[in-house]
């Protein structure tokens, strides 16, 4: 059973006929979250945007064996995670994507009994294209997510974001499934923390 | 413990909630909960929308793309058997 969309069969078909336009929309929709997510794991934006290329060369040179077994952006997403994990390796850093225990945005939300200190109000005019302080909510989520620790930020742009399987975001991170669900737990909150401000 | 569920404890829940990934005794306890609860209700609501503003930011117009970064990647391609990239002095 194939997963990639028909949009993406069309763009993967595209690439393997060598369609530079094709390139360049593929090019301009995921070369961003990849530095993104390189960066969270080499914590070096030089370092990222030469990871990325080095991915893209790879993920052209492969295109031919892509099947649709995942999404195209999985497939995308674990070249460039294996790319900057090994390179990494070679640069003598370690990547762990362990639970820091950083950042739980809901600390200090309740009171003794459980209860809310400060009950949750409900936001309105809740759309992409809305205006606070200066951008758009979606550039909000995106600098805010870029703020997050390292490990809640990778889990963040594979799941949150490119919809990657669970599975799939585990096995790129080398992390479990309980700790993958941590972190996404604690980067979804901050998130939240951070729209609650910007709209309640 | 009391028999229900507190606010926190629905908040630690709510994202299992969301993903479809709890079971159906705390299901039914938040539903309980939700009923006489608006600040859970809305944490609720609102952990919803937090979820699908971060997957539609994904999709986001990104900036122009130089060409000088295609061809760069497109000539490195072309190229039959890469060589280890040289690094940018050393
Ligand atoms: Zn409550």
């Amino acid at each position: 059973m194939s997963r990639a969309t028909e949009d993406e069969g069309q763009l993967v078909a595209a690439l393997v006929a060598g369609d530079r336009a094709a390139f360049a929309r593929a090019y301009q929709r995921y070369n961003a979250p990849m530095v993104r997510l390189a960066s969270a794991i080499l914590r070096n934006r030089a370092s990222a945007e030469e990871v990325a290329q080095d991915a893209w060369v790879s993920i052209l040179k492969n295109i031919g064996t892509f099947q649709g077994r995942s999404t195209f952006a999985a497939w995308v997403f674990t070249i460039l995670t294996n790319a900057a994990r090994s390179r990494a390796r070679r640069d003598g850093r370690q990547v762990l994507f362990e639970d820091s225990g950083e950042g739980n945005s809901l600390a200090d939300a309740f009171d003794g009994t459980g209860h809310w200190k400060d009950v949750p109000a409900l936001w309105e005019e809740v759309t992409p294209e809305r205006e606070v302080e200066g951008r758009n909510l979606l550039s909000h989520v995106t600098a805010a997510i870029d703020r997050l620790p390292e490990a809640q930020r990778a889990v963040m742009i594979l799941r949150g974001q490119q919809g990657m399987e669970a599975a799939e975001v585990c096995a790129a991170l080398g992390i479990s499934e309980g700790n993958m669900r941590v972190l996404l737990h604690r980067a979804r909150l901050a998130l939240r923390g951070e729209l609650d401000r910007l709209l309640s | 413990m009391g028999i229900g569920f507190t606010c926190k404890d629905v908040a630690e829940r709510a994202n299992a909630l969301i993903d479809g990934e709890l079971g159906f005794a705390d299901r039914l306890k938040i539903r309980l909960h939700l009923a006489i609860c608006k600040g859970c209700d809305h944490f609720i609501h609102q952990m919803r929308q937090t979820k699908a503003l971060i997957r539609a930011s994904a999709a986001m117009p990104a900036e122009e793309v130089p060409p000088a970064a295609l061809d760069a990647i497109l000539a490195r391609v072309a190229r039959p058997e890469e060589e280890p990239e040289p690094k940018p002095d050393g």
